[in-house]
């Protein structure tokens, strides 16, 4: 038994005790007993994880625990990844539910039910990449899935909306089992047995059609949770109705999982897709980068446009997934490698901001009472260390220096222009667009983060809610702290993953040696010349501000600054009622992109009942709501909900022909075995 | 004339000729349009000088001059004759341009056509991509030009809706099927080329004729009032 | 050798710094002249600064830290990228960091910073310009990364110096379609990021039309005197990258003191030709709606875009 066999049993003994924890203790020591479990969980989940992708191996066979099968555990670097960040994650979000979960505001998430499912969720988050069998995974994804879905119900007492996600979240998480299963058990049937290990045996055996069907319903699966267009309709309805540890947990940890099982199943297990496929891949990621990042610049929502923004990262990463495998179907490992690690570290830094984001979304939820970015303003002077917190996030989120997240899309964009290299007509279809896609996702997410942080949290109040706010208590401000550092962290000294990228890069079977050099300050790509050291990036920016401070304080007439009026154009101070609004702030962007976004909008003229001139009232109402949803979604409910109805006729409430349904069918049945087939 | 600035200077020849169908597709005012398309005309001929010299065929350089003289002299003064017909002189107060000069509402807005016009370029190299393979020499690789005008020339056909945008889309079609032919085979025969450009001045008479009957009957020449010719 | 590439490096900083006010009092005398007028002299710009500069600091009630960091970030952000950019040496002790795709963000920073400040004073004013500022901005990202992609593809790096390096050896590279291309996205994406004529009129104060101009309305004194002075550094800068990439002739590849003192001259005089014909161009062109600077913004992507896939098809493999 090595120390990562360690942290890995010791998360499972604290989750349980959380577990029960979460359902026996009274009130307020409820809480902060289930936050101490978790977090020691995610603080285990991390250890395991660091010493896996620091070269550590190990592998576990508990035939007791499931029945039949038995449960197989296996960590390898590129499972110490995710569990790294899953883990990460995890502690820092436990530590700041201990404060989320408690006083009046608090609602149904200090319940025993929640608590009780939280460091389960936690559990499952953390063990996922770990599992080593088909029937390991599917249930710890389906226990993954049941608790989720109790969290997310967590405040349907309060909100009816909340149930509505429920239901959708409900119905697509189980949908994308169903092609799991389907998926995974063909594939075991191909290759003869259900360990990883005999899948990877066996993969070399399977013909090019059951290689593409495995390959299509698995991509399928994970491309759901994480959230992929169209399958997304899910993500932006259960992330803003979660409360917010739980937001903050699905969507920076629970979501990787489905990149994660895209890595693990086709570049793993399968040994390499189709080619075709990684086109869908890449494909469905630019959409999903595109679409996202769109449907967030319209959002006024805080926590829905943060749901898109998700939907915007992952998409990213499929890109680089996806850009990887088919670099590696066309013989070249070396650019594949550094696609991947792009994808791969754009998953830590997106992981890292996004917590940080939902937690500091709800911090503000928690403190305002709204969650629309058109009726907060102000939280500046009133929550100054959240505000903080979400600039250093949304810093990363934009992709620009020093951010962390500039990093990764630097490391991408580098990977799809190394790949320009690699001949051959897709190549040089794709990969040009690809670019187009990140640079446009990444310009539209400035435009969105302005409008987050410049919106919802500058100029001044726009409600009673906003102006009465008040700073979150030091459980939440001390989790969203370490976020916060992990974002500088790896902001500023990326190199020092370069080692678990490369050895999590060559699990994933692309052995063109490490993608990235260089030490922790820098990362280099000796390949092209190109190097990063965002240190210095961010040295060179505070040298240039102190210059150009000092400059101004020795040559103004006086030390201090005094304050003055807002210019008003003669009119008297304006009011909050004039400052721009998240809406207002998104039209332009609405009208350059009408024709994506499809837009509805009313304008409803009641007239003076006298004058047909005269105007009473004037109502203006504009959404704009997703497109895909609308046109796909809605008319397939509409025919399933038809099909319902029509089905009812077979119900006529005899029990006679209730019986002789049973009985024409087992006959049917024998009578088809008797036939032959 | 040695092989690199033989290559230089076609590739130049041809990322111009690329260039006017784009910006063909850029542009609302229909004179500036046809100057563009002028442009292109000239730089067509250009080509077919180029590939004349550096083959030693004469009888290129003298389609290059026929080319000239029809593609970037008689097809565009037509045109340009046709327009000037139609539009009335200019307004002496700043009124809303509904004039027949511009294609003020295309079918499909500029930014999109622009994008359009993007993966057209991407489509015609994935397709032309076997071709060039076959035998793979400076003018063979420049085959995804005239491909690409191609297809924007009949992207131009289907969008706009001012009648001589139309007939500018379709020479801008036979610009680019012109400069396949001298990119693929060096040009085909004299003969042929003399029957097509022939073909092409009366298809274009036809069209100018056309256009003023049209403004005769609807008084503009945008397409979608053809409509009422089915009921 | 170190010392000569340092010198380099200071040399551009400085002479961006302090050339920028000129470059800008140049254009505008030389539109001024155009329109027959006299024209307040090169040097206006400069006395503006100095003006501004010893006036008091004022904060205008209400607003915060980002409002009074953005000026600062701006000059800063553009300092930067004068060292980066190898606009006199390729050889200096930071061209290994000099990657295009850091410059076009470092660039992109400044912008996001006056945006915030603009929605920082909670006026509709800044709001407006904000909201309309960060539109352009990422509408211009898409293009200028690509043409930056279409550039850095037959070098085969994204290194700045790199680049730069190689249109000096090879400039019959520079006159191909691709680069050609390329050049053209990118000047059209430089109009737009340092809010030129046909996408913003810096000299507008109508507020309808205004973009920068309705995001900096707070500021006064030294703050303004810093806004100012950043957008003219990055005009500029990016009036020298544009040079850097499409005219490199004369940047010194070597550390000897007679060659960069000889690329300082002719980046000089460069800049200062590019910026005359930009302002004597700009006499004859009238401002865009705003909401057909997409439309302009998509023909350069369109651009770049060709630029990427003609250097496939024209001279690639």
């Amino acid at each position: 038994m090595n120390s990562a066999e360690h942290a890995a049993v010791l998360a499972s003994g604290l989750a349980g005790v959380g577990a029960l924890a979460g359902a026996l203790l009274p009130g307020r020591v409820r809480v902060i007993a289930v936050g101490l479990c978790t977090a020691g969980l995610g603080g285990a989940g991390l250890a395991a994880g660091l010493l896996a992708t620091g070269g550590g191996h190990w592998t576990a066979h508990l035939p007791g625990l499931l029945p039949m099968a038995g449960v197989y555990l296996a960590v390898d670097a590129l499972s110490g990844l995710f569990m790294a960040v899953a883990g990460a994650v995890v502690l820092a979000v436990a530590v700041y539910g201990t404060g989320y979960a408690r006083g009046p505001h608090a609602g149904g998430v200090a319940s025993r039910g929640v608590q009780c499912a939280l460091p389960l969720f936690a559990l499952t988050l953390v063990l996922v990449p770990a599992a080593a069998s088909v029937s390991t995974l599917l249930l710890l994804w389906e226990v993954m899935a049941l608790t989720s879905l109790l969290l997310v119900l967590a405040d349907q007492r309060e909100r009816a909306s909340v149930r509505d996600a429920g239901i959708w979240y409900a119905v697509m998480t189980h949908l994308g089992l169903v092609l799991l299963l389907a998926g995974l058990a063909l594939f075991a049937a191909c290759a003869g047995g259900e360990t990883f290990t005999a899948l990877r045996a066996g993969a070399s055996g399977l013909s090019p059609t059951a290689r593409g069907t495995v390959f299509v319903l698995v991509a399928a699966a994970f491309a759901s949770k994480a959230g992929m267009v169209p399958l997304h309709p899910w993500l932006p309805r259960a992330h803003p109705e979660a409360p917010s540890n739980v937001s903050a947990l699905m969507s920076a940890a629970m979501v990787n999982l489905g990149a994660y099982g895209i890595i693990r199943v086709a570049f793993d297990l399968l040994g390499g897709a189709p080619r075709w496929g990684w086109v869908l891949v890449l494909a469905v990621g630019a959409l999903s980068a595109v679409y996202g990042i769109l449907q967030a610049a319209m959002a006024s929502d805080l926590k829905r446009l943060l749901a898109y923004s998700t939907s915007e990262n992952l998409g990213l990463v499929l890109i680089g997934v996806g850009a990887a495998g088919l670099f590696a179907s066309s013989g070249h490992p070396v650019p594949a490698a550094l696609a991947l690690a792009a994808a791969l570290l754009h998953i830590t830094n997106h992981a890292v901001f996004k917590a940080l984001l939902f937690c500091a979304a709800g911090s503000v939820a928690r403190a305002t009472g709204v969650r629309d970015l058109d009726r907060m303003g102000g939280l500046r002077a009133r929550m100054p260390a959240t505000t903080g917190f979400f600039a250093v996030a949304a810093l990363g989120a934009i992709a620009l220096p020093p951010g962390n997240g500039f990093l990764s899309e630097w490391l991408l964009l580098q990977s799809l222009i190394n790949g320009l290299t690699v001949p051959g007509v897709t190549a040089a279809i794709v990969l040009p667009l690809a670019v187009a896609v990140i640079a446009l996702s990444a310009g539209l997410a400035a435009a969105v983060f302005v409008k987050a942080l410049g919106v919802g949290f500058f100029a001044r109040p726009r409600s009673a809610g906003a102006a009465a706010a008040t700073e979150s208590p030091p459980g939440m401000l001390v989790g969203m702290g370490l976020l916060a550092a992990g974002c500088t962290g790896l902001a500023l000294v990326p190199g020092m993953l370069g080692n678990g990228l490369s050895r999590a890069v060559a699990v994933a079977g692309l052995r063109g040696g490490p993608p990235l050099s260089g030490n922790g300050f820098e990362l280099r790509l000796d390949r092209l010349a190109a190097s990063m050291s965002p240190l210095w990036v961010a040295a060179a920016l505070t040298a240039g501000l102190l210059a150009a401070g000092t400059l101004i304080r020795l040559t103004a007439r006086r030390g201090r600054r005094s304050g003055v009026r807002l210019w008003d154009c003669g009119g008297g101070a304006p009011t909050p009622r004039m400052s721009y609004t998240a809406t207002s702030f998104a039209e332009p962007l609405q009208r350059v992109f009408d024709d994506v976004l499809a837009p509805e909008q009313d304008v409803d003229v009641t007239p003076v009942r006298e004058s047909a001139y005269l105007v009473e009232r004037v109502r203006f109402r504009r959404a704009v709501p997703d497109r895909i949803e609308h046109r796909v979604y809605r008319p397939a409910l509409a025919a399933l909900a038809r099909i319902g109805q029509g089905a009812r006729r077979l119900a006529t409430g005899s029990v006679h022909l209730y019986l002789g349904y049973g009985f024409f069918g087992l006959v049917a049945v024998l009578l088809a075995l008797a036939v032959g087939w | 004339m040695n092989d690199s600035v033989y290559t230089q200077l076609l590739d130049l020849a041809c990322g111009a000729f690329l260039l006017a169908a784009v910006v063909v597709l850029w542009l609302r005012q229909l004179s500036s349009i046809i100057r563009v398309f002028a442009l292109q005309g000239a730089v067509l001929a250009a080509l077919a000088a180029l590939l004349g010299v550096r083959e030693g065929r004469w009888d290129l350089l003298a389609v290059a001059v026929g080319i000239g003289l029809l593609r970037a002299g008689a097809l565009p003064h037509i045109v340009r004759r046709a327009l000037a017909a139609g539009t009335p002189p200019p307004a002496r107060h700043y009124e809303e341009d509904n004039s027949e000069a511009r294609e003020a509402r295309p079918l499909v807005n500029v930014a999109a056509s622009l994008i359009g016009a993007a993966l057209l370029t991407l489509l015609a190299y994935a397709v032309a991509r076997p071709l060039v393979e076959l035998d793979p020499t400076p003018a063979t690789r420049a085959l995804p030009v005239g491909l690409a005008v191609v297809l924007i020339g009949f992207f131009t056909l289907v969008t706009r809706r001012r009648a001589l945008a139309q007939v500018v889309g379709f020479l801008l079609l036979d610009n680019g099927i012109t400069a396949t032919a001298f990119l693929a085979a060096s040009g085909v025969p004299l003969i042929v080329e003399l029957g097509v450009s022939f073909d092409v001045l009366l298809a274009v008479l036809v069209l100018q004729i056309l256009t003023t009957r049209m403004r005769a009957a609807f008084g503009g020449t945008g397409i979608d009032d053809l409509r009422e010719l089915r009921d | 050798m170190r010392a000569i590439g340092t010198a380099a490096v200071a040399a551009q900083v400085v002479l961006v710094t302090a050339g920028a006010p000129l470059l800008a009092g140049t254009m505008r005398q030389v539109r001024a002249r155009l329109e027959g007028r006299a024209g307040p002299g090169v040097g206006q710009p400069w006395r503006d600064l100095r003006k501004l500069l010893r006036k008091e600091a004022i904060t205008p009630v209400g607003t915060g830290p980002a409002f009074r960091l953005a000026p600062l970030l701006l000059v800063s952000t553009t300092a930067v990228v004068a060292a980066l950019v190898p606009l006199a040496s390729t050889t200096t002790p930071v061209s290994g960091k000099a990657d295009l795709i850091l410059v076009v963000a470092l660039l992109a920073l400044g912008t996001v910073a006056l945006a915030l400040a603009g929605l920082d004073t909670g006026t509709a004013f800044g709001g407006m310009g904000a909201s309309r500022g960060m539109t352009v901005a990422a509408l211009v990202e898409p293009t200028i990364l690509l043409a930056a992609v279409a550039l850095s593809i037959p070098a085969g790096s994204t290194n700045l110096a790199t680049i730069v390096g190689d249109g000096v050896r090879d400039p019959v590279r520079l006159a191909s379609p691709a680069g050609l291309l390329a050049t053209a996205a990118l000047a059209v994406a430089v109009l737009a990021e340092t809010g030129r004529l046909p996408v913003d009129n810096p000299s507008t104060h109508l507020e309808l039309t205004m973009v920068h101009e309705a995001m900096v309305l707070e500021y006064a004194g030294p703050d303004l005197a810093l806004v100012e002075l950043g957008a003219q550094m990055r005009l500029a800068v990016l009036l020298g990258l544009l040079t850097s990439l499409a005219a490199p002739w004369g940047i010194a590849t070597t550390a000897s003191p007679a060659a960069l003192a000889l690329a300082l001259v002719l980046l000089t005089a460069k800049v200062a030709l590019l910026g005359t014909a930009l302002a004597a161009a700009e006499v004859f062109w009238a401002k865009l709606r705003l909401f057909r600077v997409p439309e302009l913004l998509a023909g350069s992507f369109l651009l770049a875009l060709l630029a990427v896939t003609a250097s496939y098809f024209l001279t690639g493999e």
